[in-house]
């Protein structure tokens, strides 16, 4: 059976995306950065110095861009307006990253400036100004991390240019300084502003003449810097995407087939229509294959539509519908069904996996195996077996989905709270059938703040249902809300799986070779569901030289997507948790066993620099067991810890659980400790939210998500049958970073979940003997107190 | 024609079918969209609101019930000159967004909360605040932001344990 890449992505995405949202692997080199050129525009509003960048990705755009100032080519990253006010763009979506406040800090930086003289702008959605705007695989921060330092760099330079012209002192005795020109000698100083004209009209300067900050010479960052929204958000201000209000928009609702897959043939239309508030009523078709992940291609599902006056009257409404619906392309896939044929495979291999390697376009099937994992295992000191499970969970981001559009004279205006907002106007104009060719001129769309994502809103969804409705609706924009409801059972899930592992040890107790069988679905009979497929680089599969892995794919097409860290928020509990069963056998305890199985500092991939570091690997795990204690003290019946690492999205991560069990299995989590290396920490404040909210989410998925299917109907609705994690529960948190100073900073927001997972269960399994191999952990007996 | 008293103003809200929850009365006719949907179901506490000083779920509040009270949206708290009360401060300043999606009602309860208990313990916090749910999990900078709002309130000592002295 193959291993199929994710390759029905849309095509505008950047080559790598693929492998971001299908995979946790990191062989995604730093971007280029001898070659970046930056430009001036003029015609800004408020004037001065304005920097844009031309997007190496785009040679038609880097064409235009050398031949002219024409700003709709350019994009701004940075504005020194003349009344001293720097103006910094932010160009990517914001769900609760920080990334708004991250990235304009850097050019803050490398500007020399005062944070406080700095105003935030988001920058609009343009792919041929600003190339790929999105939020996901944790990579905003690494993509953007030089550009930005040289934006910030070059504003300075031309600054300090016009500086020595206009005051007539040589360059070399002017110096900057929290937004002042500096001159040491006189002890005089001018804010930037008084230059900004004149720097306008000055040359810019080579990238490779820029000298960049060190990081000892670093003001700003890596100290806490708070979100530049956050006094909007405290003081309810309209932010999010709900909260868009147009002249005479209208409210709609869209509801779809229970059974996934089934199409809308009627309706109670007249009694609808005759609903107070309900201006309309009808049914849409399905386009393309929604069950298939595929945030640019304009697919949805049919469902029946209502528009009212207000969101409570399309809701009523709603209620009230009683639609006949086609089933013949529905799902009849039930989930226990899938957990008893997956447990009949236990201790028996799939067909063998393979793997797609090399550039897009050119790649080459090749054995995920390696090694000779059979005999190795035959003579191995110790054979250990084991079946795990895990269940599809729900994003259950806050925001339900929803999106406002406006369609007019073929022209497309959209509202939307997107994660890959590009990939919303790709699709849309795919949608109302918009030539390709003219979807960059024809269809428009604004980011809003986004209620939270975690990988829910690399989806599309809900934004081509409203287009598809304001088509219907011409000339008036409509606003679509998504009810909890409409979430829960409509979500593109992280999907379930199982894995059948054996591993042996040698005599010595050192890992020598191991064995999975991952069983999982597909929707195509080809290749596994987004997010639903096995890396041959997880921890310890990467540096273990014997390993045979194969797959078993069952025929199902519930739909599935990247959630926050996708696969390595299953995989992570299920590795790492047997891994742990691994090292108990050893009798070298946990620590040992890891750090020897890691063996000597190197990549564990030569060959590919996204691959994991032992050394650092090694070093998060040491930290985090000096740093709580662990293996210090003994545990007690009732009370102990667990420890677990893992290494997705270029982040490496250790965490140690302190956690007392009681007879009856409620489970107090006293404290987490978290050591991380992601790097450089640029914005602190930024990346302990991202580490604590990690470790709570994490506890919240290992003890309660779970979302079933019968007969292809989700069977949970709402909160109350998937319960969150609240105050009462959440944890004491000790948080610490490890800043090697020869690595760039690397994403927060998904690496800092993973590991959370199986340092709770194996913490459980030190206090009670009992290894649990199932999540969610609730149908094992056990209670998060 | 029916009349709300909401952040101290009596707003008219015309002929309106008085099932419809208070949170779409606030949101779709008045405007103030700064209360959340959140569930729709009393689950998650996005909506909260004060009901004459008392935090309520308006999506659990139909509108034909009300008539004189009291009501306040996160809109309300700060004063008309943009002055922050001492709890959206510590929220500022704790950093405690991610999303912020339901900081509006995290506020409002934590806002409800040290009006009846000036020094509120963990056990307090834990009981008043376990309605919202933060799907981001800020638990942990909520609690220490209400902890940092009291001390604030009180004119006692700023305890800050996650440093948010150091922010910018």
């Amino acid at each position: 059976m193959k291993f199929i890449k994710n390759d029905h992505l849309s095509p505008e995405l950047p080559g790598f995306f693929d492998d971001l949202v299908a995979t946790p692997k990191t062989d995604i080199g730093m971007p280029e950065v001898s070659r970046r050129e930056f430009f001036k525009i003029s015609g800004v509003a408020g004037g001065g110095l304005v920097l844009g960048l031309a997007m190496g990705s785009s040679p038609k755009a880097k064409a235009q861009a050398a031949s002219s100032d024409d700003v709709s080519t350019l994009s701004p990253y940075v504005q020194i307006q003349p009344n001293g006010r720097i103006n910094i763009f932010s160009k990517n979506p914001e769900c609760g990253q920080g990334i708004k406040t991250g990235l304009p800090l850097i050019i803050a930086e490398e500007l020399d400036c005062a944070w406080e003289t700095v105003d935030v702008v988001q920058a609009e959605i343009d792919a041929t100004r600003y190339g790929a705007q999105f939020a996901g695989g944790s990579m905003s921060t690494p993509m953007n991390w030089m550009a930005m330092r040289q934006a910030g760099a070059t504003a300075r330079a031309m600054i300090l240019a016009a500086a020595a012209q206009q005051l007539n002192i040589p360059v070399s005795e002017l110096s900057t300084s929290d937004t002042m020109v500096v001159h040491a000698t006189s002890g005089r100083q001018w804010g930037y502003g008084e230059f900004a004209e004149l720097a306008a009209t000055m040359p810019v300067p080579a990238p490779d003449s820029l000298t960049l900050k060190t990081r000892d010479q670093f003001k700003l960052l890596g100290r806490r810097f708070t979100g530049v929204d956050n006094n909007d958000i405290v003081t309810g201000k309209p932010l999010f995407g709900a909260d868009t209000r147009l002249d005479g928009m209208l409210f709609a609702t869209y509801t779809k087939c229970p059974q996934i897959g089934g199409k809308a043939l009627s309706f109670n239309e007249d009694h609808i229509k005759s609903m107070p508030g309900v201006v309309d009523a009808f049914i849409i078709d399905q386009f393309g294959n929604p069950k298939m992940f595929n945030p640019g291609g304009g697919d949805i599902f049919s469902g029946v539509a209502v528009v009212a006056r207000s969101t409570w009257a399309a809701i009523k409404a709603k209620r009230e519908l009683d639609v006949e619906w086609d089933l013949s392309d529905a799902e009849t896939a039930s989930w226990n069904d899938l957990v008893e044929k997956a447990y009949a495979l236990q201790g028996q291999d799939g067909e063998p996996l393979t793997m797609q390697v090399g550039p897009p376009g050119n790649r080459n099937t090749v054995a995920a195996s390696k090694g000779d994992a059979d005999s190795v295992m035959a003579n191995a000191a110790t054979k250990l077996s084991a079946f795990y499970e895990y269940p599809y969970v729900s994003h259950a981001q806050l925001e339900p989905e929803t999106c406002t559009a406006k369609v007019e004279n073929g022209n497309v205006e959209i509202w939307a709270p997107a994660q890959i907002p590009q990939s919303g106007e790709t699709g849309s104009a795919v949608l109302l059938g918009i030539p390709a060719e003219e979807a960059a001129e024809r269809v428009v769309l604004h980011q809003t703040r986004i209620g939270g994502g975690f990988g829910r809103k690399l989806a599309n969804d809900f934004v081509f249902e409203v287009v598809a409705i304001a088509n219907r609706m011409q000339g008036t924009p409509i606003l679509l809300q998504w009810t909890r409801e409409d979430d829960m059972s409509g979500d593109y899930f992280r999907p379930g799986g199982f894995h059948s592992y054996s591993a042996g040890l040698d005599g010595a107790g050192n890992l020598v070779a191991w064995q999975d069988h991952f069983i999982t679905s597909t929707g195509n009979d080809q290749g596994p569901m987004t997010s639903a497929d096995l890396n041959p680089n997880v921890f310890p599969m990467d540096v273990t030289d014997n390993v045979k892995l194969s797959q078993t794919m069952f025929h199902n097409a519930i739909p599935t997507g990247p959630m926050r860290a996708p696969s390595s928020n299953a995989f992570a509990f299920t590795f790492q948790s047997f891994m742990h069963e691994l090292a108990v056998a050893s009798g070298k305890g946990h620590v040992n066993f890891l750090l020897d199985t890691l063996g000597d500092p190197r990549l564990a991939n030569p060959e590919n620099p996204g691959s994991m570091h032992t050394g650092r690997a090694a070093d998060v795990i040491t930290e985090v067991a000096r740093l709580s204690g662990y293996e210090q003290e003994s545990n007690q019946p009732g009370r102990a810890k667990g420890l677990s690492f893992y290494f997705c999205h270029s982040g490496y991560v250790a965490q140690v659980a302190d956690v007392s069990v009681t007879a009856n299995k409620e489970v107090k989590v006293h404290k987490v400790w978290a050591v991380a290396d992601f790097g450089f920490i640029h914005n602190l404040s930024a990346a302990e939210n991202q580490m604590e909210g990690g470790i709570i989410d994490g506890l919240s998925q290992l003890f309660n998500a779970k979302i079933t299917f019968e007969n292809g109907v989700i069977q949970q609705q709402n909160f109350h049958q998937y319960p969150l994690l609240r105050m009462p529960q959440s944890p004491e948190l000790e948080v610490a970073f490890l800043e090697p100073e020869e690595f760039s900073p690397t994403g927060a927001g998904e690496p800092s979940m993973p590991p959370l997972l199986a340092a709770v269960a194996n913490a459980i399994f030190n206090a009670t003997g009992e290894r649990v191999r199932k999540m969610p952990l609730y149908e094992s007996g056990y209670k998060l107190v | 024609m029916a009349t709300l008293n909401i952040n101290g103003q009596t707003m008219d809200i015309g002929e309106i079918d008085p099932s419809t929850p208070l949170l779409w009365v606030l949101r779709d006719e008045l405007g103030l969209v700064g209360t959340k949907y959140g569930c729709g179901i009393a689950q998650c506490g996005a909506c909260t609101v004060h009901l004459d000083g008392a935090p309520v779920r308006s999506c659990q509040i139909p509108v034909g019930n009300l008539s004189s009270q009291q009501i306040t949206t996160i809109e309300g708290l700060a004063a008309a000159d943009g002055t922050l009360t001492p709890v959206q401060e510590a929220w500022v300043e704790l950093d405690v967004p991610q999303c912020g999606y339901c900081q509006a009602g995290q506020i409002m309860s934590a806002t409800a909360l040290l009006r009846s208990n000036a020094n509120p313990s963990d056990a307090d916090i834990d009981a008043a605040m376990s309605g919202n749910i933060c799907r981001c999990a800020t638990y942990t900078r909520i609690r220490q932001a209400i902890k940092n709002a009291a001390a604030k309130m009180n004119g006692t000592a700023f305890y800050d344990a996650a440093g948010a002295g150091e922010t910018a």
